[in-house]
């Protein structure tokens, strides 16, 4: 009797002037994964770092592309999620390389998509909010509450870089921007394509460097500027 | 002739061209049909407000809710400006979209590439 060949999982860690903590990062994941039943495979995607991010993630022996550009976040992303689509992947992850997200979550993520058959699962933080200083909570419930009401999507945690996507996600979800501003935009186009949206909780690991690489609120004004000019350019066609 | 209907003359050729551009767009597949139809409404709202320009002034005045004088010549010429500049601006706006969108796609599909041929 044939046995089924186990999913092949894509985890993207797209990656920024990250050298300090990609090592740890990709190193705690591929150890997580070592006793589940998926065949993993992890993209760093080096948003042309000016430290040795590139390096240090090449020598754990994963797939590393380079930018040639800086993009941003939402650029490196689409990277690493295409390159999932062209080797044929069936879930892909996307996380963040500081370390605020555990491996396990990942795991965790990938069981569910599987058993609800959705299509893009968001890892949200919010549902249990602890190790989230006040501040953060106040940022990311805000532009949860703006992603709501411009494009009337519901998300507990819309900012979330702990992602999985089915590979009909995969196919199908593209989106413009290249900032942070993605996340929300990813969820507005995620629901123009009719692709089944839901969420599970996730812990975040705040460290003194996560917390200093993250996005501040002030930054936040920008993202809701970009996103109110996404909606005003659709409306217009 | 009137100067209204130079207004209108002097325009209409700006009007033709942004319709036709935006069906040619459409129909190679450059543009949405959703950008198509608010494309069309924007520019027939400016054809008919030219058109109209000498009865909505009438009407204004008749009603006393205008006090200006009748269109000038130099109006003709203004407003024949902004309706150029607005049309070149729709027409940058259009190009320079759809080469972002081609650089991105340009930036991502090499940057794979590369990455493959570094591994083999």
């Amino acid at each position: 009797m044939k046995t089924k060949p186990p999913l092949k999982i894509c985890v993207v860690i797209p990656a920024f002037n990250e050298a300090s903590v990609i090592g740890d990062t990709i190193s705690s994941l591929i150890n997580t994964f070592k006793d589940t039943p998926y065949s993993l495979e992890v993209v760093v995607v080096n948003d042309a770092s000016k430290d040795k991010t590139s390096d240090i993630a090449k020598k754990h022996r994963i797939t590393v592309i380079d930018h040639i550009l800086n993009t941003g976040a939402g650029g490196a992303t689409a990277t690493g999620l295409s390159y999932a689509e062209q080797n044929n992947f069936d879930i892909a992850a996307t996380m963040d390389a500081d370390g605020q997200h555990a491996a396990e979550d990942i795991i965790n993520g990938i069981h569910e998509i599987i058993k609800r058959n959705d299509d893009l699962l968001i890892g949200s933080r919010l549902i249990n909010k602890e190790g989230m200083s006040r501040t953060k909570i106040i940022g990311n419930k805000g532009l949860s509450l703006i992603t709501r009401a411009l494009f009337g999507i519901n998300s507990t945690d819309s900012q979330s870089g702990l992602r999985i996507f089915s590979r009909r996600a995969l196919e199908s979800l593209r989106w413009k921007t290249s900032g942070y501003e993605f996340c929300s935009e990813m969820l507005w186009r995620a629901r123009q394509v009719n692709l089944r949206i839901s969420e599970y909780p996730i812990k975040a690991i705040y460290t003194e460097y996560s917390k200093s690489k993250g996005q501040n609120n002030w930054n936040a004004v920008n993202i809701v500027k970009s996103l109110l000019k996404q909606r005003i350019t659709e409306l217009l066609g | 002739m009137s100067r209204y209907t130079l207004l209108l003359l002097l325009n209409l050729p700006f009007i033709v061209l942004s319709v036709i551009g935006a069906i040619t767009s459409y129909k190679l597949k450059h543009s949405t049909k959703k950008r198509l139809v608010v494309q069309i409404f924007i520019w027939l709202v400016v054809l008919i407000g030219l058109a109209s320009a000498e009865y909505i002034y009438n009407w204004l005045f008749q009603h006393q809710l205008t006090q200006t004088e009748p269109l000038s010549l130099f109006d003709v010429i203004q407003i024949t400006a902004i309706v150029i500049v607005f049309y070149i601006a729709n027409r940058s706006h259009t190009k320079i979209e759809n080469l972002e969108k081609r650089i991105q796609d340009l930036h991502q599909e090499l940057s794979i590439r590369l990455s493959g041929k570094n591994k083999s």
